[in-house]
């Protein structure tokens, strides 16, 4: 049952693509200039102004929900150092989820593929990461944050994680640092300010800015300050580095063949780029979006080409009379339709662009619910090269597809008759 | 020829240009109204009957944050209170996939007196509460895995170190989203290293009356002990939800309104293209003594003609599909109900007009200031 039709879809891919091939190749030796068909584009704006945006419209909405499916990625994507290593729990798919028991960082602790500092320790952070709840500043509910509790060794192994204001923490004071893009959400989060959590009061010192990385969606406080208030015995993760990141190999090994442990080390580069199951909605809205809105832009498209054939009846039954062959007029017209959404595709790039400086020169974040953290996410607009051509090329079809029908029409229009047209 | 007969030729004189617009319009309406049930689905959680009378504990910090098991005696004590049970979130992988169907752990005695709307066998109730390693299932989850009482299922916390076997007891039905997996709290401590703890408490009070004094009464129950916790009603513990999803909402609502402005757009330019199209046609009836609100007259009911034909094929053919359609497999169980309601479909309705209205006034305009003879000399 189902070979046929992929059979048969394949065979339409086929034609599509050999027909776009057949137009390229027309465009390049066609007869009738290119110049001509996009002057026509412009003779009658009017009514091809409104289909332009239209298309424009579709690929701003394709390029934008793209570009945060990939905001939401890179958020997570653009996380860690090369030479950490991080160990979770085998099995946790959540970093809040994980325990990771004081038995087992000791053991871990002096293994022989963690690098020293240059006192002899070992370079390894045991973690909390803790979910809390906060009210939002614009006093719409409250949201989970993850509070992580690090140690003086987990924050130099983080050196994304720049304070921009106040100080940090003093372990022991009760006090805590947030990202300063959290803190734009999250009521009660303004230095100096105090907020209740685990029936404590923690006071917030400082913001921090940890360069777009899943840091940024985070609160930190000391870790064993945090594991005595959350009531927590076990920590959350451990961060290692690697003296050298060859021996990750025999690193995880060790630890996934002892049978106490029950963990799973991998590069922390690695851990956080997994974390992606947020985007994938996302990304289908985006492709559903584009693909149900463009049927519409294609119907536009092919009025708005029916239209301009139909004034041009006359024109073209000249260009017939010149001695141009049917099918130089139907690739001409089929041209003109890519023409006509090509610029629509532009527009639509541009505004999509548009919006992104916006939001980057003005500091707007978005903030949703993480499936990979159970908590909120911060992420921004991230139009890649690749969404742009994406986007143009969604353009271009749309407008080949929509201008088919009518460019077969005008291609097949009786010389004479088209002649006598008024 | 009436005046009626007279629009409607013209309108459909031009079918192919009539069809399009129709569909075009139609095509746009449809995601309209997708897109605010969508939004609507994830701003409005779907209540079940019993609901009003139904409080959730959670703790205080969060609710990712476990409770302690001992909680239990305290709030069955608080008069007012009907039943209780734990709700332990099980996030397991079934067949090495996160599941598209959640698990709680709970009491099988006590559910029955909180999950009220809750329908199944007699036998099935008996052996989930004689059977320790019982579950059941939500009819839907049932339906889409194939799954029948007596089959055995295996998941994979990602919660606990826990993997765990279960034999399938009973399959419910009547609960808002029959989706969920049901299986007992003792069944988890003893397989998963719970050590006296349960992620939540779900109980039914008494009256709706009782309801503020129950909550307020668990609150106060464990205040300044290690486990504070948050008692709410049903509706505001969903609620909360929603403000986890964020900017979501903003996002989906400046699509819609992109979608709308898109659709107005083309349709006003399909209209004006009608409407230039026989510039001469409409100059010869200026001449022959029509008035221009009666040509104002023939242009809006043409475009409200075609906006409200759009409106019939899109609302009305994303009203058939999604109340009569197997919604659950076309948006692969992320939405478990897409009702379309009255004042969703009355908004887009009034979309429809107002686009009807917006397309005519261009080219209104363009035939009010058009002088006969200007009109009769157009060629386009």
């Amino acid at each position: 049952m189902l070979i046929p039709i992929f059979i048969v879809i394949g065979l339409c891919f086929l034609a599509f693509i050999s027909y776009i091939l057949w137009l390229v190749w027309a465009a390049l030796t066609s007869p009738i200039p290119l110049p001509y068909n996009f002057k026509s584009v412009f003779v009658r704006w009017r009514s091809t102004a409104a289909t332009i945006f239209g298309i424009a419209l579709v690929v701003t909405v394709f390029i934008l929900l793209n570009a945060m499916a990939a905001g939401l990625e890179k958020s997570s994507a653009n996380t860690g150092d090369p030479r950490n290593v991080m160990i979770v729990r085998k099995g946790s798919t959540a970093e809040s989820s994980s325990v990771i028991t004081l038995e087992q960082f000791k053991l871990i602790r002096y293994l022989p593929q963690i690098a020293r500092d240059d006192k002899g320790n070992p370079i390894i952070s045991a973690d909390l990461a803790v979910i809390i709840s906060l009210p939002r500043r614009d006093g719409t509910g409250e949201a989970n944050v993850t509070m992580r509790g690090v140690t003086p060794m987990g924050k130099a192994l983080r050196p994304q994680v720049k304070l921009v204001s106040g100080r940090w923490f003093v372990p022991g004071k009760r006090e805590a640092v947030i990202s300063v893009k959290m803190a734009r959400r999250f009521a009660e989060t303004d230095i100096g300010q105090k907020f209740k959590t685990g029936g404590k009061e923690l006071t917030v010192v400082g913001w921090f800015d940890a360069g777009d990385s899943a840091f940024d969606s985070e609160m930190w406080m000391d870790a064993d300050e945090a594991r005595s208030i959350f009531d927590r015995e076990n920590y959350s993760s451990l961060l290692a580095r690697l003296a050298d990141t060859n021996d990750i190999a025999s690193f995880t090994n060790r630890l996934e063949t002892e049978k106490r442990m029950a963990l799973r080390a991998d590069f922390e580069t690695k851990y956080y780029m997994e974390q992606t199951s947020t985007a994938g909605p996302i990304k289908f809205l985006g492709w559903f979006l584009a693909v149900a809105m463009s049927i519409g832009a294609v119907f536009a498209a092919m009025n708005t080409m029916y239209a301009a054939i139909g004034a041009r009846t006359r024109e073209i039954g000249t260009l017939r009379v010149l001695g141009f062959r049917r099918r130089v007029i139907l690739a001409s017209f089929n041209l003109e339709g890519a023409i006509l959404s090509g610029i629509g595709g532009a527009i639509g790039c541009a505004l999509a662009l548009l919006t992104q400086w916006f939001c980057t020169a003005f500091n707007v974040h978005f903030g949703t619910l993480s499936f990979n953290t159970f908590s909120e996410v911060i992420f921004q607009f991230r139009i890649t090269p690749a969404l742009l051509v994406e986007g143009m090329i969604f353009a271009v079809v749309v407008g080949i597809v929509g201008s088919f029908f009518p460019a077969i029409r005008a291609a097949r229009l009786p010389v004479i008759a088209a002649l006598k047209a008024v | 020829m009436t005046l009626g007969t007279f629009i409607i030729k013209n309108a459909l004189r031009n079918k192919r240009r009539a069809t399009l617009s129709i569909l075009s319009v139609a095509v746009s309406l449809f995601l309209l109204v997708l897109l605010l049930v969508a939004l609507r689905e994830i701003t409005l959680p779907v209540e079940g009957a019993g609901a009003e009378l139904r409080v959730a504990v959670r703790n205080k910090i969060s609710i990712a944050n476990l409770l302690p098991a001992k909680q239990l005696p305290i709030i069955q004590k608080i008069p007012g209170v009907a039943a209780v049970t734990p709700f332990t979130w099980f996030g397991g992988k079934y067949k090495g996939e996160q599941a598209t169907f959640a698990q709680f752990a709970i009491d099988p005695k006590a559910m029955r007196g909180v999950f009220t709307e809750l329908k199944m066998d007699p036998e099935s109730y008996a052996a989930f509460e004689n059977e320790r390693d019982a579950c059941i299932i939500g009819k839907i989850t049932a339906d889409k895995y194939k799954l029948k009482v007596g089959d055995k299922i295996t998941l994979e916390s990602t919660i606990y170190p826990a993997t765990m076997d279960f034999k399938i007891v009973g399959i419910y039905a009547g609960t808002p989203d029959d989706r969920n997996m049901l299986f007992r709290q003792d069944y988890l401590n003893e397989a998963g290293g719970l050590d006296g703890q349960v992620g939540m408490w779900w109980l039914k009070v008494d009256s709706a009356k009782d309801m503020p004094r129950v909550i307020q009464a668990i609150d106060k129950a464990f205040e300044n002990t290690s486990a504070e916790v948050r008692a709410e009603s049903e509706r505001a513990f969903q609620l909360s939800f929603i403000s986890m999803w964020g900017n979501i909402k903003l996002l989906v609502g400046l699509i819609c309104t992109a979608v709308i402005f898109t659709l107005l757009l083309v349709s006003a330019s399909t209209m004006s293209m009608a409407v230039r199209e026989r510039f001469r046609e409409l100059a010869i009836l200026k001449a022959i003594g029509f008035r221009r609100r009666e040509l104002f007259a023939f242009i809006l009911a043409e475009s409200f003609g075609l906006a409200a034909a759009g409106a019939f094929i899109g609302v009305g053919g994303a009203y058939v599909l999604f109340t009569y359609g197997p919604i659950g497999k076309i948006t692969f169980g992320y939405f478990p109900s897409f009702e379309v309601t009255s004042r969703i479909i009355g908004f887009s309705a009034l979309i429809a007009a107002l686009l009807g209205i917006v397309a005519s006034i261009m080219p209104s305009i363009a035939v009010a200031k058009m002088s006969v003879t200007e009109g009769l000399k157009t060629l386009d």
